[in-house]
C-alpha cells in the first residue's frame, strides 16, 4: 500500500469510527482535485453538489475504503456514481457544457474546447492529462475497456489540439 | 515531444492551485451533522413505534385474558353488549395513554418550568 494511501486509510478508518475531525482532514485534502474534475467535466453549477453528495457517501462508507486504490480514485468513483444516479433521478440531459474553474482568460478557452467534447471524452481527458490518472484507473471509473479509453483520450486530445491550433496558437 | 499545446492542456486541466476550501469542508461537515441528527430521529421513531406495538399487544392480551376469567365471562354472558362496551372503553383509554408521544409530557413540564 503506497504511503499516501496509508495515511488516507488511517483517516478513513477513524472516520468510520465516527471521528468527524479525521474526515474533515480527508475533505480538505481531496476536495480540490475532486471539485476541479467535476467542474471541468459536468460544470461548476453542479460540481459542488455532486462533491458534497460524494463526501457524504464517503463518510457513510468510510469503513469500506481498504487503502488498495488511492483515496482520490475511490472518492471520484463515488462522485461519478452520484452523477449517474442524479441523472437517472432527474432525467436530465446526459451531455452538459463544461464551464469554468480557475483563471478566467485561459479557462474560457479550455472551457470552450471541453464544451465541444462529449462528457466521456472530457472526463477521460481531465483525469488522464490533468490529474495524472493512469489509463487503467480512468477506464475502470468510466466502465470502458482499456483500449477504448486510450482511443477516447487520444480523440479528445486531437480535437482540442485542432481547436487550439485553429485559435492562432499553432 | 512537449509542445505549447501539451503544456497548455496539462496546466489547464490540472486541479486548481489553491489552499483547501474550509468553507466547503464546513458545508460537508454540516451536511453530515444534519444527516446524523435525521438518522437518530428516524431510529428513535422506529424504536418508539416498536415499543408502542408491543405495549398494545400486551394490553390486548391482558384484556383477552381478563375476559376469559370465570366471573367476568359469566357477566359477559349475561350482558355481552355492556361487557364489550367496558372492554372497548378500557382499551381506548390504555391506547390513548400508550400512544401519547413521549416528548409531549416532557415539553409540557419544561414549559411549566420556564413559566411559559
Amino acid at each position: 500500500m503506497p504511503h499516501g494511501n496509508d495515511e488516507d486509510h488511517a483517516l478513513s478508518q477513524r472516520a468510520a469510527r465516527g471521528d468527524s475531525a479525521a474526515f474533515a482532514m480527508l475533505v480538505e485534502k481531496h476536495e480540490r482535485p475532486l471539485r476541479g474534475f467535476l467542474a471541468r467535466t459536468f460544470g461548476r453549477e453542479v460540481a459542488d453538489d455532486i462533491a458534497q453528495d460524494a463526501f457524504l457517501k464517503a463518510w457513510r462508507a468510510a469503513g469500506q475504503y481498504d487503502g488498495r486504490a488511492r483515496y482520490s480514485t475511490w472518492l471520484t468513483r463515488i462522485a461519478w456514481r452520484c452523477r449517474v444516479d442524479a441523472l437517472r433521478r432527474h432525467r436530465a440531459p446526459v451531455e452538459t457544457d463544461a464551464p469554468a474553474v480557475g483563471s478566467p482568460a485561459l479557462s474560457a478557452e479550455v472551457d470552450d474546447m471541453l464544451g465541444r467534447l462529449s462528457e466521456r471524452e472530457r472526463a477521460s481527458l481531465v483525469l488522464c492529462e490533468g490529474h495524472g490518472w493512469t489509463h487503467g484507473e480512468a477506464a475502470e471509473l468510466l466502465g470502458l475497456p482499456l483500449g477504448t479509453l486510450k482511443s477516447t483520450v487520444a480523440r479528445a486530445k486531437a480535437k482540442c489540439r485542432e481547436m487550439w491550433e485553429g485559435a492562432e496558437h499553432g | 515531444m512537449g509542445d505549447g499545446f501539451e503544456d497548455f492542456l496539462k496546466s489547464e486541466l490540472a486541479p486548481p492551485d489553491r489552499t483547501p476550501d474550509r468553507q466547503f469542508a464546513m458545508r460537508v461537515r454540516a451536511a453530515i451533522a444534519l444527516e446524523e441528527r435525521l438518522a437518530a430521529h428516524r431510529s428513535s421513531l422506529v424504536r418508539g413505534l416498536v415499543k408502542q406495538l408491543v405495549a398494545l399487544g400486551a394490553i390486548a392480551a391482558g384484556l383477552w385474558w381478563v375476559g376469559k376469567a370465570a366471573p367476568v365471562a359469566s357477566w359477559f354472558a349475561g350482558s355481552p353488549a355492556v361487557g364489550l362496551g367496558v372492554l372497548l372503553a378500557a382499551f381506548g383509554l390504555l391506547l390513548a395513554l400508550v400512544g401519547r408521544p413521549e416528548g409531549r409530557a416532557v415539553g409540557g413540564s419544561l414549559s411549566k418550568l420556564n413559566g411559559s
